[in-house]
């Protein structure tokens, strides 16, 4: 593996780390809500670095691929050959490009419900709400 | 190397915006975290991925924590 994947492994696995410590051990809910963030940051992260080739071509910028391509003759099924064993791994990045927006979706109906849960119980310290839940009991 | 600051960035930022404790400034860092982690992408050879964290992490998601926190204390501390 190359230093900078290693790297970026590491940083994921402190961003998971610091959501999930958020998670479980902040009060306040939106720094809870933030720590979900955070997770899906590193689980993001992951997922980009194996798809990693150092120096390698993007797949999505086919400068090389469009300029050796010759229609109308077989050529270009070498070139086509040359540029996936140069391209980086692309697979990831249409998953990460989708957990994207799915996450900030999600993340939006958290804030959602936790503005719910602020006008309900008129705080936002995860303690009391459960707090209120039991008086209402 | 400033690939290798960027990575420290994130990991830094991210600890100070679970660690602050006015919410708006930790929103701020959150947004700040977003955006050097779409210069990463941009690094590790995805940039639709990088125009898309850049355009959601650094511009929407904030938006959305500051509109949900101002409907929960209206400005205030808390």
């Amino acid at each position: 593996m190359e230093p900078f994947q290693v790297g970026a492994f590491l940083t994921a696995g402190i961003l998971v780390i610091t959501g999930l410590w958020a998670v479980i051990m902040m009060d306040n809910i939106l720094k809870k809500v933030i720590g979900a963030n955070l997770i899906g940051d590193g689980v993001n992260l992951v997922l980009i670095g194996i798809g990693y080739r150092p120096g390698g071509l993007v797949p999505e910028v086919t400068h090389q691929f469009h300029a050796t391509a010759v229609p109308s003759s077989f050529s270009h099924f070498l070139a086509f050959n040359e540029f996936a064993n140069q391209a980086s791994y692309s697979l990831p990045f249409a998953l990460v490009l989708t957990n994207i927006v799915i996450g900030a979706s999600t993340l939006s109906v958290m804030l959602a419900l936790s503005v719910v849960l602020y006008h309900k119980y008129h705080t936002l310290s995860v303690q009391k709400i459960f707090e209120g839940m039991e008086e209402e009991d | 190397m400033f690939d290798y600051i960027l990575l420290f960035v994130v990991a830094l930022s991210a600890v100070l915006a679970v660690i602050q404790e006015n919410l708006y400034k930790s929103i701020i860092i959150l947004g700040f975290e977003s955006f050097s982690l779409a210069a990463i992408f941009h690094f590790l050879l995805a940039t639709d991925v990088a125009a898309t964290q850049a355009i959601l992490g650094a511009a929407l998601i904030p938006g959305l924590f500051i509109v949900a926190l101002y409907k929960t204390t209206q400005g205030r501390d808390e």
